[in-house]
Formats: structure tokens, sequence, C-alpha cells
């Protein structure tokens, strides 16, 4: 017998999440090349003359990649929940309407014209994956408002075109680039989680953790979505609304996800979909769940990149496909009989 | 006019060279229940959602308990038009109990949830549709004709003063049809609700519903009482066919006669119907 969601269950829900996130980020702060012990960490940064070398690795290393990891995995994992179901589309993830493209070129611009300046502590590839991330999406959208109201189908069908119009910009100015600069395309492209400072990490925070708070203020609206504009509508809820927040919102902490770590795929489509085989389609849910599922999955993504092949590392989404992949079909074929969307 | 549903000379195409319906106008009185019948692609659908205003319309004026269409909001709206549409099933799994709930989602707290009393209208709308037995279900599991009803709940959930379904029998069995229209007659009498429902069915139309609007595919239409639309010259002008009409007790009903019927040709007087 399924029980009702009440706010009391639902709190239940996220602190024990919360708790199950909070150990991971304790273990995997703690796994990496150097050994790191924790009683040495709480005995302080030590004197000037002597720096204890465990905190400074905990503090100034791990903890603001783990963080970071954990933000990334966040905002991710949330706008591929918002894609979903704006475009009623169990196969969208937050790059389907061309982030991902627009991220790419705005890189490889940046690359190419050799900018040296920093933002917040931000090379200019952060800055341009941002604003070319941020560009993308409201090109494809006004492209889709222009094929009708809010035709899902034209707005998938401009992601597309721009994606391809984008990727083979990216792909004419790669091959007329110097090879050492297109290796650091590449390796951004393949997503990358690395040491940031902290006030980067603060401003990230605030935008992800805020993008997600509001996303779950728009629960019961997202869910009426689940069953049409036109039934959303005729129930009472202001639909064009609704959407233009949501999307705005998801695109806005994808971007900011996109320009911290570059592309990490799969985490948007998997973490939605095995969160929501669990705990069902309620979005007042699924959005905070799937955060906290997002954050921990990519903090292990992340770990493990660090130590499989240490002391090099691993590109993160290479972790997260290779990971992901397995443990998605598992919970497709456990779970499958149970949903009926999926057949 | 004290019409809970006004239409003043509406008129829409989807494209300007199609007009589908053309200079309607006419006047639903509350707490009736009205049928909408006539030929594919004469706009029985289009109306329904111009009264519902998913679609607004060429020229002409919807009135809805005595404001203008347009002057409401969506969750005003909302209040006023409950809307039951051809079997949907949504992209993920929501059960029926979390389906009818989303009926109260414009008057959920701040925090986005449902209250008792909106827990306890849904398990009411449960009840009347005789689904509470599969309440926690998810809604794909369930038959057409029970989906159906699960989708009445909701809309009687909403508390609506006004009930707009499409096609509420599609696909349904002999049985089915007759509950759900059982269903939408009980709501007219006990609460009031006006009802307004696009059918194929003219037999149940004359059956249940107290008035009749037949849309003939050349922008034509006549509205009334069942009985007094529903007579076999009209119904061959509106649907370019043959009908016999039978009777039974005070019940009248229609059957289309095709080319190879072996009555055709005689009138209803001749066949011994009328």
């Amino acid at each position: 017998m399924k029980q009702l969601l009440t706010l009391k269950r639902l709190i239940a829900r996220i602190g024990l999440a919360l708790v199950v996130l909070a150990a991971v980020m304790g273990v995997c702060s703690l796994i990496g090349t150097e050994e790191v012990s924790l009683k040495a960490v709480f005995a302080g940064p030590g004197t000037r003359t002597t720096v204890n070398p465990d905190y400074d690795i905990f503090i100034r290393f791990r903890l603001p990649r783990i963080i970071l990891a954990g933000l990334v995995g966040a905002a991710l994992a949330c706008a591929g929940v918002v894609f979903q179901v704006i475009l009623r589309n169990p196969l969208a993830d937050p790059y389907i309407l061309g982030i991902s493209s627009g991220a790419g070129l705005g890189v490889i611009i940046a690359v190419i014209s050799g900018l040296n300046w920093t933002l917040w502590g931000r090379s200019p590839i952060a800055v341009f994956a941002f604003a070319g991330a941020l560009g993308t999406v409201w090109l494809v959208w006004f492209i889709g408002r222009l094929t009708g109201k809010f035709h899902v189908t034209g707005l998938l069908l401009a992601g597309v075109v721009v994606n391809a119009f984008f990727s083979a910009l990216m792909m004419f100015l790669t091959s007329v680039t110097k090879s050492d600069q297109v290796y650091s395309t590449i390796f951004w492209l393949m997503g990358n989680i690395t040491e940031g400072d902290f006030l980067v990490l603060w401003i990230g925070a605030g935008c992800v953790v805020g993008g997600i708070v509001a996303l779950f203020y728009l629960g019961p609206q997202l869910n009426a979505l689940s069953f049409g504009a036109d039934d959303a509508r005729s129930m009472g809820v202001n639909v064009a609304r609704t959407r233009t927040i949501a999307f705005g919102i998801a695109a806005g902490i994808t971007a900011v996800a996109v320009s911290l770590s570059g592309l990490i795929g799969f985490v948007g489509l998997v973490v939605p979909h095995g969160v929501r085989l669990i705990f069902g389609p309620d979005h007042r849910q699924l959005l905070p769940l799937s955060g906290v599922t997002g954050a921990a999955f990519l903090i292990v993504a992340d770990t493990l990149a660090r130590i499989i092949v240490a002391p090099a590392q691993l590109p993160v989404g290479v972790v997260t496909a290779i990971v992901g992949g397995p443990f998605f079909l598992i919970l497709l074929i456990k779970y499958s009989r149970k949903v009926s969307w999926l057949t | 006019m004290s019409g809970i549903i006004e239409v003043e000379n509406l008129s829409f195409g989807y494209t300007s060279e199609a007009t589908i319906l053309r200079d309607m106008s006419f006047s639903i009185t509350p707490g009736t229940f009205v049928a909408i019948a006539g030929p594919n692609g004469a706009g029985k659908s289009t109306l329904l959602n111009l009264i519902c205003r998913a679609l607004r319309p060429d020229s002409g004026t919807i009135r809805i308990d005595a404001a203008a269409i347009e002057s409401y909001s969506t969750r005003a709206l909302a209040a006023k038009v409950a809307v039951v549409r051809q079997e949907l099933a949504p992209i993920f799994g929501f059960s029926v109990m979390e389906t009818v709930l989303m009926a109260k989602t414009p008057y959920y707290d701040s925090m986005g949830f449902e209250s008792r009393v909106d827990r306890e209208t849904a398990n009411e709308a449960l009840e009347a549709t005789d689904t509470a037995q599969f309440a926690s279900r998810p809604l794909a599991s369930l038959s057409s004709g029970e989906r159906q009803r699960v989708f009445i709940a909701r809309a009687l959930a909403q508390n609506s003063l006004i009930m707009l379904l499409d096609e509420p029998t599609n696909f349904l069995d002999l049985k089915h049809q007759v509950g759900i229209y059982d269903l939408l007659k009980v709501a007219q009498v006990e609460k009031g609700k006006t009802i307004v429902a696009v059918t194929h069915d003219i037999n149940l139309a004359s059956q249940y519903c107290d008035e009749i609007l037949l849309l003939g595919a050349d922008s034509s239409y006549h509205i009334g009482k069942t009985k007094t639309v529903l007579i076999p010259e009209q119904i061959k002008g509106v649907f370019d066919v043959d009908v016999f009409v039978g009777r039974v007790g005070k019940e009248e009903f229609f059957i289309p006669l095709g080319k190879f019927a072996k009555n055709r040709g005689k009138t209803n007087k001749e066949a011994g119907n009328i």
C-alpha cells in the first residue's frame, strides 16, 4: 500500500538522504592518493612554520573538490527532472536543448582567442562556457516559440538543429586550431572536477541550492504538467508561468554546472529515473531527493576518477557513464515490472 | 439570458480559409445535461476547447457564469469549468489518489501540500465514481473504463459548476458506457452540476441528456430538447444517414441504416416503427 506524501514524511526522507550524503562526503574525503587521517585534520591548521599537511590537503583540496562535485551532481540531476517533465519526454536530459554544444562552442572560442584574464578565479573557459550555454538555451527557446505557442516537438527539433549546427562549428574550429589547444578543449568536453577556490564554490552553491529550492515550490504544478498542458490548465495551473520559470531555473543551474566542470553526462538522465523508479513521480519529493542523490552519485564517481588510475586522473564524465550505465540497467530490470510508463 | 454558458456569434477556424464554427449563438441553463453530437470534423471537440479556453475564438463572445471567459484567471476559470479529455495517460506513473488530488493544485498550502479537506474531497470523488478501491494503484494499471472514471473523479474533486467531457464513453463496452452516464446524471441531479458531453452516441444522449446540440459539417447547428432535435429528418440532415427510430416505453432509439440494410428504402412508417 503506497502512502500519500505528507510534508512530515518528505522532511524525514530528505533528512535521511542528507545524512547518507554527509556520510558519503566523509568517506570520500578520506580516500585518495595521500593518506589523510581525520584525527590529524581535527588538530587544526598548525602554525605558520609547521603546516599540518593532513589539514592542508583536506581543507584546500579534498573538501572543495567534493563540494564542487556535489553541487554539479545536484544541479544536473534536478535539471534533468525538470527537462523530462516539461518536454514530457523520459529521454530528456539537461543537455537535450543544445546546452552542451553551446557551452562547447564557448569554450573553444575562449581557447582559440587565448584570453588570459580570470573572473573570480575562473578562467575565460568557464565564463565562455556559461555564456555559451545560456545563449544557446535562449536561442532554442526563441526558435521553439516561433514554431507555435509551446510546441514540445518544435522545441526539441530546434534543440536538435542548434545542437548539430554548433557541434559543426565546434568541429570546424577544432580542425583549424593548434593541437595543444584542442587537447584542453577535449579535456573540458569530457567533464572534469578540479579544485576550485572557495569564492567560486560559494557563488555556485548559492545558485544551485537556491535554484533547487525554487524548483521545489513548483513541484505541484510540475505534477499537473505531467498530464499535459491542456489538462494542467483546466486544473487551474498557470502553465506558461510554470514552464518559463522551471525552464529558466533548470537552464541556469545547468549552465552553472557546465561552467564549473565541463560536460558530465549521464547524471541528469540516470539519477532522475533511478529516484523516480524507487520513490515515485511526485515532483515535490523527486526534486529534492534527485538533488541529494545526484550529489552523492557524482561525489562517488569523482572519487573513483581520482583513484582508479592514480596518480593520474580520469575525466569524471567517463566514470559516470561507465558506472551509471550498468547501475541504471539493473534498476530498470528490477523495477520496470512495477512501472507501466516504460512499456 | 441567464445561461451558465452563453455563446454569442461565435466563429472559429484553425486556418483562415476553413471556418468550422460560424456565427453560433446558444445558451445553456444551469444544472442541465447537454450533449454535443455531430459528424466527424463538425467541430464538437473544438467547441469544447473554446468553452474551456484551450482555444480562442476568431470572433464572438463566450460568457461563463455571467462573466466573459477572457476575464477569468486560470485558477478562477478552473473553479467554474472542469474538463475530462479523451483518454490520456501521464508520462510518469502517478497513482489514482495522487491524480485525483491534483484537482486541488491551485489551493495547496505554501509548502505545496494539500489540506485535510482537500483529501476528504478527493476521497468523496473516489467514492462517487466507485474508484476508491484503486486509490493507491498506478493509473496505467487500470482499464480504460476505470481510468475514465478516475478522470471524472478528478473533475468532480475540482468542485466546479460546469463539467465538460470529450467523448467520455469512447472505447468503453456497453456496461461501462451506461456506468459513466449514470455517474454524470448523479452529479447533475445531486450536485446541480451543468454537464456538457461531446458524444457520438445519440442513443445515450437521448436517454440521459436534457438538451442536445447537433453540429453539422457545414457549420449548421440545432440546439434544443433532445426530443425535439433528435428526429429522423434532422439526423439525416446532419449525419447524412437514414435512421430507424424505435421506441421502448418513453425512450426513443436510433439505428443507422447502411447501404445493405434489409428495410432500406422504406420510410420509418412503412417499416412499422413510428
